[in-house]
């Protein structure tokens, strides 16, 4: 018997103009399924399906067959289906039910009414899987969230699937942290548990894939042969990285910086001179403080020593989940929004319909921004935020979710700005874009930002 | 200690706080909360938060009540008739009053303190009854949600503002509320989504970890809610009579039996560590 057995399946979301899977085969019996493909393409529907949120939690109309280890899926509701499927989702805070991270890890086997003696030897096993073991009294808020993505794998592991689905696990995690919830992926598979994961960071991925499958419009093909994956990604982004521009008036200098919050220090005499034209990565694992410099450089956090001197001008912050600015009808209103409040020259048409096609969002215009893939909700937010022209850009992870192609134009949408004369600061985990975009790249690591001179090689 | 033993005690202290007006007993109750929490507190408590909004919330009653009561011998001074509510006399006998009330007030909050400040919420939740299991998941899990909200709403206000959003009139705080709003709303759903992916609504569940009970813990709920029956039927008979500093401030009358009861509160604070 296979573990999934898609035939001809079929799925629209309720009250969507388009279905979101079209005539999907697909047949997993072994090791890892990858799932590459743009964003809103169906990836994460197609595996909401193998767990049966798709259609018992989201509604719609589904069609076709859909077998998960001989479950007719349509019939067999998630409850039960989650006795063979563990889900992890993209966002680690928000899969966390219990505050401290056994009892979390536990959640799941009390939903299954496993017995309490049982229980302990379960979360045991899981929290080693995922090398969490010393994460056990640990209290869920306080981890990072590499660590909570590992918690998260832990609670679904301690089930005991024979199927995981993962989507897009790594999207939100720093490298380390990113090869650690890879290497609990690869202990689970060892035991002989499968899994199909959705992801746009292949790198870590592809050595244990047996498949690679594109969704491209919602239909399923076989991309086990092509040469998906990072060197795409980088092409696609282009270019030569940017040469250091000749000197402009600084936009922002740093003397003396020291930002946290009082009684935590997490950057300590911080001195940084950022130019009109430049684009600046800021890299770092998480917890180092790439956000803590951002939000420093905008304002919203007064240092705690030192001074930071900024030009006039309007400055555009896009925090790390920003898809949570969107709150007007209409993708066009919401960048008309910052245009008129933000004194970018005006809200007309044109400027408009100018960032729309920045970030090739001109056919989602008319759309509700809250309704659209989280790929296109990233870059929605980001045109949001962007239009008009600000003299200092500082963008949070702004490549979070998206794929190749979506990261390509932002990448590029960056340098016109920079070309504009605006200062751009980007704090990420995107090698790639680093590499191919910035005209500098910084580090913060101990307390302190670093110049780098050479960016390492990305990780094959 | 077993948290449905903190929430007997609490609602015992809660009780006779409320049932009383003598302060006598109202201070009895809240230095005994205070010592429970105290003694007795979750490691890495800070009081600070505790001891401000008791005191603020004290203060300002005392104030309120100062300014609207106008009876009383020992007048302080004379505020002019027409000035709306607080025209009148200030007297001593309504700071006395006021001063009552706000001690009333920090009682009742120190009586519910220790189901947070002792007790572990998440402890609590779990330890409703079966048919209130659903619900106090659901509040469990929603109690998780509100520091990820809080950090969604500060960092919307910042971001917005950046956009150049300026809260000049009522009409402009949707710019911030709307999305703050619809964020929880997502986040909730996102939850939900992840809840059902494990099982959740299965039906009854086991539980990973149950409070220990411990022949101190009954002691204490027993001993509580036994100490609260006792005055409230005290009360009832007249015994325990109200206490009121008008026109003149009386004695404060103690009664024995009452006073007891009062002082049984203090047993949880007695006894072993278990931490």
């Amino acid at each position: 018997m296979d573990a999934l057995s898609f035939a001809q399946l079929g799925y629209a979301y309720p009250g969507a103009g388009h279905r979101a899977l079209r005539d999907v085969d697909l047949t997993i019996d072994c090791g890892l399924t990858l799932l590459t493909g743009d964003s809103g393409s169906g990836k994460s529907t197609l595996l909401r399906v193998c767990n049966g949120l798709v259609p018992h939690f989201h509604g719609g109309v589904i069609s076709g067959r859909a077998l998960v280890f001989g479950q007719d899926v349509t019939r067999t509701n998630t409850r039960r289906l989650a006795r063979d499927v563990g889900f992890v989702f993209q966002d680690p805070e928000l899969q966390s039910v219990h505050a401290r991270v056994e009892r979390d890890v536990a959640f799941g086997l009390e939903n299954m009414r496993v017995p309490r003696g049982e229980m302990r030897a379960r979360v045991d096993e899981a929290l080693h899987l995922c090398g969490a073991e010393a994460l056990r009294e640990r209290s869920v808020a306080t981890l990072s969230g590499g660590e909570r993505q590992r918690v998260a794998l832990a609670g679904v592991l301690a089930m005991r699937p024979r199927l995981l689905a993962l989507d897009e696990p790594l999207s939100q995690l720093d490298e380390s942290g990113a090869r650690a919830l890879v290497a609990a992926v690869a202990a689970a598979m060892e035991r002989g548990t499968l899994a199909v994961v959705a992801e746009h960071r292949l790198a870590l991925l592809r050595p244990l894939a047996q498949r690679v499958m594109e969704v491209s419009g919602g239909r399923l093909s076989d991309s086990s042969d092509s040469d998906a994956g990072p060197a795409m990604h980088a092409t696609a982004l282009t270019g030569r990285p940017g040469e250091r521009p000749s000197p402009n008036h600084a936009h922002v200098r740093l003397h003396g910086v020291a930002a946290g919050h009082p009684g935590a220090v997490v950057l300590a005499s911080v001195d940084l001179e950022l130019s009109g034209g430049e684009v600046v990565a800021v890299i770092g694992n998480n917890g180092s403080g790439k956000t803590t410099l951002l939000r420093t450089i905008a304002g919203l956090l007064a240092p705690l020593q030192g001074r930071v001197e900024r030009t006039a001008g309007r400055v555009a912050y896009l925090p790390q989940n920003p898809t949570t600015l969107l709150h007007r009808r209409t993708l066009r209103s919401e960048i008309e929004w910052t245009l008129r409040h933000g004194g970018g020259g005006g809200a007309g048409a044109d400027a408009v319909d100018a960032t729309l096609a920045d970030f090739g969002l001109e056919h989602v215009a008319e759309r509700y921004p809250r309704d659209l893939s989280t790929g296109e909700r990233q870059r929605a937010a980001l045109a949001a935020v962007l239009a008009g022209s600000p003299a200092l850009a500082l963008l949070d992870e702004p490549t979070r979710g998206m794929d190749a192609t979506a990261a390509a134009r932002l990448g590029r949408a960056v340098q016109r700005l920079a070309a504009t004369g605006a200062a751009v600061v980007i704090a990420t985990h995107d090698h790639d874009l680093a590499t191919h975009v910035a005209t500098r790249v910084v580090e913060t690591r101990d307390g302190a930002v670093q110049e780098q001179t050479v960016m390492a090689a990305a990780p094959a | 200690m077993n948290p449905r033993a903190i929430a007997a005690w609490s609602l015992a202290a809660l009780a006779i706080a409320v049932s009383t007006n003598n302060p006598v007993y109202r201070a009895v109750v809240a230095l005994c909360a205070l010592n429970l929490i105290l003694a007795r507190g979750r490691p890495g408590l800070r009081l600070r938060p505790l001891l401000v909004t008791v005191a603020v919330a004290a203060a300002i009653a005392t104030v309120v009540s100062l300014l609207l009561s106008h009876t009383g011998t020992h007048r302080f001074i004379e505020v002019p008739g027409d000035v709306p509510l607080i025209g009148g006399a200030i007297t001593l006998e309504s700071l006395v009053f006021g001063l009552v009330t706000g001690l009333g007030i920090a009682a009742a909050l120190l009586a519910v303190a220790p189901l947070t400040l002792v007790a572990d919420p998440y402890d609590l939740v779990d330890a409703l009854p079966p048919f209130l299991a659903r619900t106090g998941a659901a509040i469990g899990t929603a109690l998780n949600l509100i520091p990820t909200m809080a950090r969604s709403a500060a960092d919307i206000r910042d971001a917005q503002r950046l956009r150049g959003w300026r809260p000049r009139r009522v009409r402009d705080w949707p710019d911030v509320a709307v999305p703050v709003v619809l964020t929880a709303v997502e986040s909730s759903i996102t939850l939900a989504e992840a809840m059902e992916a494990r099982g959740w609504g299965s039906g009854p569940r086991t539980h990973y970890l149950t409070a220990p009970r411990w022949w101190f813990d009954v002691a204490v709920a027993v001993s509580a809610l036994l100490a609260a029956a006792a005055f409230l039927a005290l009360r009832a008979s007249g015994a325990v009579p109200d206490w009121y500093p008008f026109p003149v401030i009386p004695p404060l009358p103690v009664n024995p039996a009452a006073l007891a009861c009062c002082l049984v509160l203090i047993l949880p604070s007695l006894g072993p560590d278990t931490r």
